[in-house]
């Protein structure tokens, strides 16, 4: 396969003397409107090293480090507006975009750059791995033996993500909780005549409060309750499917096969 | 005696009880109703008549590990047994993976085994990678073959034992008016004088074992019922040599949805070469997509490549409805016994023959007696007791880990963990679900839970950004 033959050294893309001055945030939106990334087709064959440096502006060019042995190389950046392939047939377009952070050193975020007033700011780790993440997504790239990615979500302590993920959950959670709560003792003390200590007592009314928490818990958006449905038949699917051999020879009064 | 005997037409058989002479009467439903087959403890010796002058005839359709296995376990047993396979020298698409036990349950030469992985990477969608295998003692691996070395040894092995094998095309059987009388096989022989047509040829038999995999013609014939299906698509690729002594020891697991949607894209070493590959079950048609995402992932470790075959398998997802019908039984892949999350076969299908042979055996007490349903049976009861709590293991960890990036990402952090790589291997290599200390395992719950919450939490963060 052509893809494979030329020797890609993309290695020097992560050359060490050149970083970035500037953050991947800045640049993102610029980015994705400036480049797109073509893969060599399959049936091409590679073409020489045309160093075609496509007339970009600055700020692309200075992402893609210049190769350190321009007589293989193949990193070209073919844009879809551009139009400055002086002349040249562009076959192989070898566009390895990866991802770079003036933060994300040796495969981790360097949490010394993370600092605010002497502590890290966990926040900010957090916003920039999922900006890592979903830049990986849309442009999914090779690992590499040279540069492993090493980081794991775990070194961010459990309170930086209560404080930002579950907290405010929980304030909306609660919120509802209380207003149905407040409402239903209301209602059923109208119809009933029965207060809100009598109600604790009673186990309808009790039934009632463990239906109430479960559903707030559980059905936060109006999709959860057919994603909730799903999940169960999911669940049970595999273990029909085993057991279709035992139900086929049963009598059809005998109810479920056994185990 | 009457009695156990006329349950016994009732659990073991469908419309074939009417025809018995044998039993007395039906007894009626509501009887059986509480009987629970476990509960019923029948010996097919009081039921079945003694084969007079011959002993038990039993065909073995397709020769793969499945059917060699089952083969070898008959002819031990004393029971004629004949093989038929349609293609001896059939370089089936496979992983190749086997694990340690098999070596030692089926008596497997070491030379078979092409490379020991001791090494595994899995890497998550953003390419966190983790190695696994460092729990590993000096002696286990995960040993990879060449299926046509491996298939062509078992079917040896078979014939040494007294099996006939045959290489023929089964097309279709009938089957049988009574209880007792034989099946009647349909194939085509290929002898080799005849050239490549073949000769149509019948051949009666007592029982039947369909080990002819995933399409399995066996199945058609008794309308075992379909399975959902993963296509796997493997490219073979030659890689330098320096970037193949990475490989040494050591296969990848890539996770991701650009890889595949609901299983992994893998990086296999293979005798001289990698097999690089990916596999879907709801996405079929865009394999190719997938395929270009995984050696995407992996190019910088097979740059310099050359692709020297391209191949591609169905999988089965779960088992088929009816796994055996009077006395045809399937086994292995045409069973269905394929387990999820993991997509490991070959030790399935091998141990599935053996133990419908055993049975087999068994319930015709060495190829003196006929053998009815209710001996096959027996081998489906044991087959679900032993592994079904494995085949339950691995769909609820493909369930939970490979149905988004989020839930992958947290996978692959999680086996970073050494009491989750000990539980792995000790799993996989052995096939027995090994007690874990109860501490380490609600620890594992705790971090397990961390791990999916977090990943969730930026991936709601990343959804965050794109609005």
């Amino acid at each position: 396969m052509a893809l494979f033959s030329p020797p890609i050294s993309s290695s020097s893309l992560q050359n060490p003397n050149f970083i970035p001055k500037f953050s991947f945030s800045l640049l993102s939106t610029n980015r994705f409107s400036l480049l797109s990334v073509t893969r060599a087709s399959s049936d091409t064959s590679p073409t020489a090293a045309t160093a075609v440096e496509a007339p970009e502006p600055v700020e692309v060019i200075v992402k893609e480090p210049p190769q350190s042995t321009p007589a293989v190389t193949k990193e070209e950046i073919t844009t879809a507006k551009n139009v400055a392939v002086e002349g040249e047939e562009m076959k192989t377009t070898e566009t390895v975009i990866k991802f770079q952070d003036a933060r994300w050193i040796n495969g981790t975020w360097d949490l010394k750059q993370f600092e605010k007033d002497g502590k890290t700011d966990w926040d900010s780790v957090i916003v920039a791995e999922a900006k890592r993440r979903k830049w990986l997504e849309e442009n999914p790239e090779t690992t590499s033996n040279d540069e492993p990615v090493l980081f794991d979500t775990s070194i961010i302590p459990w309170w930086a993500w209560i404080k930002r993920y579950h907290l405010p959950e929980a304030e909306l959670l609660n919120g509802r909780a209380a207003m149905i709560g407040f409402f239903m003792a209301y209602f059923v003390d109208s119809l009933t005549g029965v207060g809100l200590v009598d109600q604790m007592g009673n186990f309808f009314c009790k039934t009632l409060l463990f239906v109430a928490v479960a559903g707030v818990l559980f059905i936060r958006k109006n999709e959860d309750v057919d994603k909730l449905k799903n999940l169960f038949d999911e669940t049970t699917l595999y273990d029909k499917q085993w057991q279709a051999a035992w139900k086929n020879d049963d009598d059809e009064s005998l109810g479920s096969s056994k185990k | 005696m009457a009695t156990t005997v006329t349950l016994k037409s009732f659990t073991g058989l469908r419309q074939s009880s009417t025809e018995q002479t044998n039993f007395v009467s039906h007894v009626p439903s509501s009887l059986s109703l509480p009987q629970r087959r476990s509960s019923l403890r029948v010996t097919a010796s009081r039921a079945t008549p003694k084969l007079s002058n011959r002993k038990l005839r039993v065909a073995v359709i397709g020769g793969g590990p499945a059917g060699g296995a089952a083969a070898e376990t008959l002819a031990q047993g004393g029971i004629e047994t004949i093989l038929i396979e349609r293609k001896m020298d059939n370089c089936k698409p496979c992983g190749g993976a086997i694990p340690l036990c098999m070596v030692g349950e089926f008596n497997l030469p070491l030379d078979i085994i092409d490379r020991r992985v001791t090494k595994m990477k899995m890497i998550s969608p953003s390419n966190i990678a983790v190695d696994i295998g460092r729990t590993l003692k000096e002696h286990e691996y995960i040993g990879m073959v060449r299926r046509e070395v491996l298939d062509a040894y078992l079917r040896e092995r078979a014939e040494k034992s007294g099996a006939t094998v045959i290489n023929g095309l089964f097309l279709k059987m009938d089957h049988p008016e009574n209880w007792d009388s034989p099946y009647t096989l349909h194939y085509t022989e290929y002898d080799g004088k005849t050239g490549a047509t073949g000769t149509k040829k019948t051949m009666e038999v007592d029982a039947v074992i369909g080990a002819d995999g995933a399409n399995s013609r066996v199945a058609k014939s008794i309308d075992a019922g379909d399975y959902d299906y993963a296509i796997a698509f493997q490219e073979r690729i030659r890689i330098p040599d320096e970037k193949m002594t990475y490989y040494e020891d050591l296969a990848e697991m890539y996770v991701g949805d650009d890889v595949s949607p609901d299983f992994y894209g893998w990086v296999f070493p293979k005798c001289d070469h990698v097999a690089v590959g990916t596999g879907t079950v709801t996405h079929k048609g865009d394999i190719k997509k997938f395929q270009l995402a995984t050696r995407n992932r992996a190019k910088d470790k097979i740059l310099g490549g050359k692709i020297i075959r391209v191949e591609a398998h169905p999988i089965p997802e779960h088992p088929r409805p009816r796994r055996l019908s009077k006395r045809v039984a399937l086994v292995g892949d045409a069973a269905g016994y394929v387990t999820k999350c993991s997509g490991e076969g070959i030790y399935f299908a091998a141990k599935s023959g053996r133990m419908c042979a055993e049975a087999i055996v068994e319930g015709s007490q060495n190829g003196k007696k006929m053998i009815d349903e209710g001996d096959l049976r027996k081998y489906l009861e044991k087959w679900d007791k032993t592994y079904l709590p494995t085949y339950r293991v691995l769909d609820v960890l493909q369930k939970v880990f490979y149905r988004s990036n989020p839930a992958r990402e947290a996978f692959v952090e999680m086996c970073a963990d050494e009491y989750v790589q000990k539980m792995t291997f000790d799993s996989y290599l052995y096939k027995r679900v090994a007690p874990g200390s109860p501490l380490e395992d609600i620890k594992l719950a705790v971090n397990t839970i961390g791990s999916l919450v977090r990943a969730n939490a930026l991936r709601r963060e990343i959804e965050k950004l794109s609005v």
